[in-house]
């Protein structure tokens, strides 16, 4: 076999241990997570009065659907004091229109910070329901710029930025607030654990039942999002080096986000691009810090349920690591960063940036050198059955963390869940790689957002 | 070792590696499945056992060694014990004594090298709330386990057992800030009797440290008792550090006592903005109208926060409703906006249409700003 076999062999085995580390210290971290979930005292941060107020931050564009649903979800959350600020950006639909009329919305004028840049408010609504809500109508500008608007509007010192296509867990804000409460001076930013809706029945913005669907597409990412949730981002987060805080589910101080000038508009992955600013900001400044994810804090999200809107959705992410990864490449194995510059950083440079690249490099090398005859038929095998092996492994040990959960009482859920943690190494994963490769090469399809075909989560969730 | 060979090892080796994880995985599930349908059934059958002991003064069922150690019949103990008060209350404590569950939880908590087991125990001594525990509560102030700490706290709470005050407040500038702000939350239970104790922690610390004092004050402005204005202001003329005299004036402001009428008013000049803010909130929190004026003059201040903060402050002063729509006139535009948010944020808007319905002139400002358009 040529060196460029080895090489992509030794990169696959640098690969998984890397990932089988992270696992393993997930698990360390979670472990201890349990046990606080079940005897500690998260409640009486409900009663306390020194638990800081949230201002919970949704940035919608076309989202009649479910927009009100969402807003419902969020305010039944169970938090002594929290705002929900929703910012209209720029809808051609009902969306503004749904939220007049369920929250009886009336026009106010009133002071206005605008502290991050944003296109024009037209407008800035208040709720007479009883729900604490301020509607922002704004032009449109994007989703970074509908969530600065919402930042500049936010009353409280902590933003919880989401978006409009998710269920809350009602105990959501008091775990991921307890990890602030925990370090108040330190704690800059939160990240939860989001996880796909697609076939869990939901009612009154409440998950009744999680269940794992049928169709192959969003069960491949339910699986996806557990592998990431709960077998690398505790792991992150007890290096404190976190990456990337979800989009859907990021907790910020208000003053950070501000200080670093908000997020940032056309950025295809502006979650992460605002995390990495922020480690950079602060450890540029010497400032004592950490950036955490908190497990017990659940978002239920829709997830793409056909090929055609994973596709747009894999490509928009790819271009937007491409970016993060040019924006930040000073931060690789630069000491001056820390664990995040010289463990975290490269890792996911390494592993998951380049990892798409190598896989295809990987797809011609090995046949070819089979082909020649520099590797014989058994050794092809036996270097499938380990990248095989090595995979299952990573996806077994993240069913078991989560199984501390239990979401998924079902056997039959977690037999659907094993069974395509085999199944996505046979075309899934090929076509996750064939679109990232797509999205490096760019032109047209890969530079704009396409839509997500929102049905509101009342009308997804229990779909087969 | 030819390339084969290892090939051949690994596959062996990452293949019975998964398997096992399967294996964990299924058992997991079966015991997760069974633990939560059984789990139920045994706590209903404690509370039946620990419901005849109550009721039945010859009824002698022991409560075994095997019973006691089970985690559903320590929920079932502490859902009782929550749900009951008076003589019931105590005659169960008597029940749970004469069985020795305190002395067993004591003892977990000192030796058990299983975290679960040791927090459960903690949590159970600090639901029972039992003077026996008391010792072993106080030395686990320091356990490594910060939720254990919290839990002890807790539990000397429940107890209120005194000697436990100095002990708590004691630890609040050195604690993490999760486990302080818990016994903070203790101390507000302890009532008047945390006052002095936390008086003297601020001023011997307040020179030196910040966190634990601001902590302090904080749990002071909570627990409500009036012996504390007076060294508070002394407090408040002494310290140079912002950030406690911020909390101080949370305190005073909390407090409500006239006697820190004249420092609040004079801080409404001082040259931090937080301090100013502070000050004007925590006018609001005296009640006297007296203050209104101030604050009207405050709603033109250079600061946003500060301006709010007043505006917000008068609209719960008796009067200051009325104030407010004045200020809705103000040559100050930034003032008049501040007016505005008040009046929105006390719900005025939905009074002031249902006024210009009856044609009641006050409401007309307050219509005419939000037509104004935002800008």
């Amino acid at each position: 076999m040529s060196w460029v076999g080895y090489a992509t062999v030794a990169y696959f085995i640098a690969m998984q241990a890397y990932l089988l580390f992270l696992a393993l210290v997930s698990a360390a971290a979670l472990r201890r997570n349990h046990h606080l979930r079940r005897y500690g005292r998260v409640g009486e941060m409900l009663s306390s009065r020194t638990t800081p107020p949230v201002s919970i931050i949704i940035a919608a564009y076309n989202e009649e659907a479910g927009i009100v649903d969402a807003v419902r979800s969020m305010s039944i959350v169970r938090y002594p004091r929290f705002e929900i600020v929703v910012v209209n950006d720029g809808s051609n639909d009902g969306t503004l229109g749904a939220l007049i009329e369920t929250f009886q919305l009336e026009q106010v004028r009133i002071p206005y910070r605008p502290d991050l840049e944003s296109a024009p408010v037209r407008a800035i609504y208040r709720g007479r329901s009883g729900v604490d809500i301020t509607v922002i109508d704004k032009e449109n500008g994007g989703r970074a710029d509908a969530l600065n608007a919402g930042i500049n509007a936010a009353r409280y010192p902590y933003v919880f930025c989401t978006d409009a296509d998710v269920v809350l867990d009602p105990d959501c804000l008091v775990h991921s607030m307890q990890r602030v409460v925990e370090d108040r001076a330190r704690t800059v930013g939160v990240g939860g654990n989001v996880r796909p809706l697609n076939g869990s029945r939901v009612q009154l913005g409440h998950i009744i039942e999680a269940s794992v669907p049928k169709r192959l597409v969003p069960r491949m990412q339910i699986l996806e999002y557990i592998r990431n949730f709960l077998a690398s981002r505790p792991g992150w987060s007890w290096m404190n080096a976190v990456p990337i805080v979800s989009g859907a589910f990021g907790i910020w101080k208000r003053s950070v986000i501000v200080e670093v000038g908000g997020l940032t508009e056309g950025h295809m992955g502006e979650d992460m691009d605002l995390t990495m600013r922020i480690h950079r900001h602060l450890l540029d400044r010497g400032v004592p810090y950490r950036i955490v994810y908190e497990p017990a804090a659940v978002i239920w999200t829709e997830v793409p349920d056909n090929l055609r809107v994973l596709r747009r959705q894999r490509i928009r992410w790819h271009r937007g690591l491409m970016r993060v990864v040019s924006d930040f490449r000073g931060m690789t194995f630069n000491p001056r960063y820390r664990q995040m510059g010289m463990i975290a950083w490269p890792g996911f440079v390494l592993f998951e940036y380049l990892a798409p690249m190598i896989e295809f490099v990987g797809w011609f090398v090995v046949p070819t050198a089979w082909l020649l005859g520099a590797l014989d038929t058994t050794a092809l095998i036996w270097l499938l059955l380990i990248a095989l092996g090595m995979g299952l492994l990573n996806s077994l040990i993240a069913l078991v963390l989560d199984e501390s959960f239990g979401f998924f009482n079902s056997p039959a859920d977690t037999s659907r869940l094993i069974a395509v943690a085999v199944i996505e190494n046979f075309g899934l994963r090929q076509m996750t790689v064939l679109w990232r490769i797509r999205a490096m090469l760019g032109g047209k399809g890969t530079r704009s957002w396409g839509n997500m075909e929102r049905r509101g989560v009342t009308n997804l969730a229990g779909q087969q | 070792m030819s390339l084969d060979l290892f090939n051949q090892v690994a596959v062996l080796v990452i293949f019975s590696i998964n398997a096992v994880m399967l294996t964990v995985l299924v058992m997991l599930k079966v015991v997760h499945r069974h633990r939560r349908l059984d789990h139920d059934r045994r706590r209903t059958a404690y509370l039946g056992v620990l419901s005849r002991h109550l009721s039945m003064d010859d009824y002698n069922e022991p409560i075994t060694e095997t019973m006691a150690e089970d985690p559903a019949f320590l929920d079932a103990l502490l859902d009782m014990r929550n749900a009951l008060t008076g003589d019931d209350a105590s005659t169960l404590g008597r029940i749970v004594n004469h069985h020795g569950i305190i002395q067993r939880q004591m003892r977990y908590l000192d030796s058990s090298w299983l975290l679960g087991r040791r927090l459960q125990a903690a949590v159970a001594l600090a639901e029972l709330g039992d003077e026996m525990s008391a010792e072993t509560l106080m030395r686990h102030l320091d356990d490594p386990e910060p939720e254990i700490r919290i839990q002890c706290g807790r539990g000397l709470g429940r107890i209120r057992w005194t000697p436990a005050i100095d002990q708590i407040v004691s630890r609040f500038g050195t604690e993490i800030p999760w486990v302080s702000t818990r016994f903070s939350d203790t101390l507000v239970g302890y009532g008047a009797k945390a006052t002095w104790p936390l008086l003297a922690y601020i001023r011997i610390n307040h020179p030196y440290e910040t966190q634990g004092v601001t902590l302090a004050l904080r749990t002071l402005a909570q627990i409500n008792d009036d012996q504390a204005v007076g060294p508070l202001l002394e407090i408040l003329e002494e310290s140079s550090d912002v950030e406690v005299r911020i909390a101080t004036v949370y305190a005073l402001g909390e407090l409500g006592s006239p006697e820190a009428l004249a420092a609040l008013d004079a801080l409404l000049d001082d040259d931090e903005w937080a301090l100013r803010a502070k000050s004007a909130s925590a006018l609001g929190g005296l009640g006297d109208p007296a203050a209104i004026s101030r604050l009207l003059h405050s709603m033109r201040d250079s600061n946003w926060w500060v301006r709010r903060s007043a505006a917000a402050a008068i609209a719960g002063l008796p009067g200051g409703i009325e104030a407010l729509y004045t200020a809705l006139d103000d040559e100050d535009p930034f003032a008049a906006d501040a007016a505005a948010e008040a009046l929105v944020d006390a719900g005025e808007l939905v009074s002031a249409r249902r006024r210009a319905e009856q044609e009641d002139a006050l409401a007309e400002p307050l219509l005419a700003h939000m037509r104004s358009g935002w800008s």
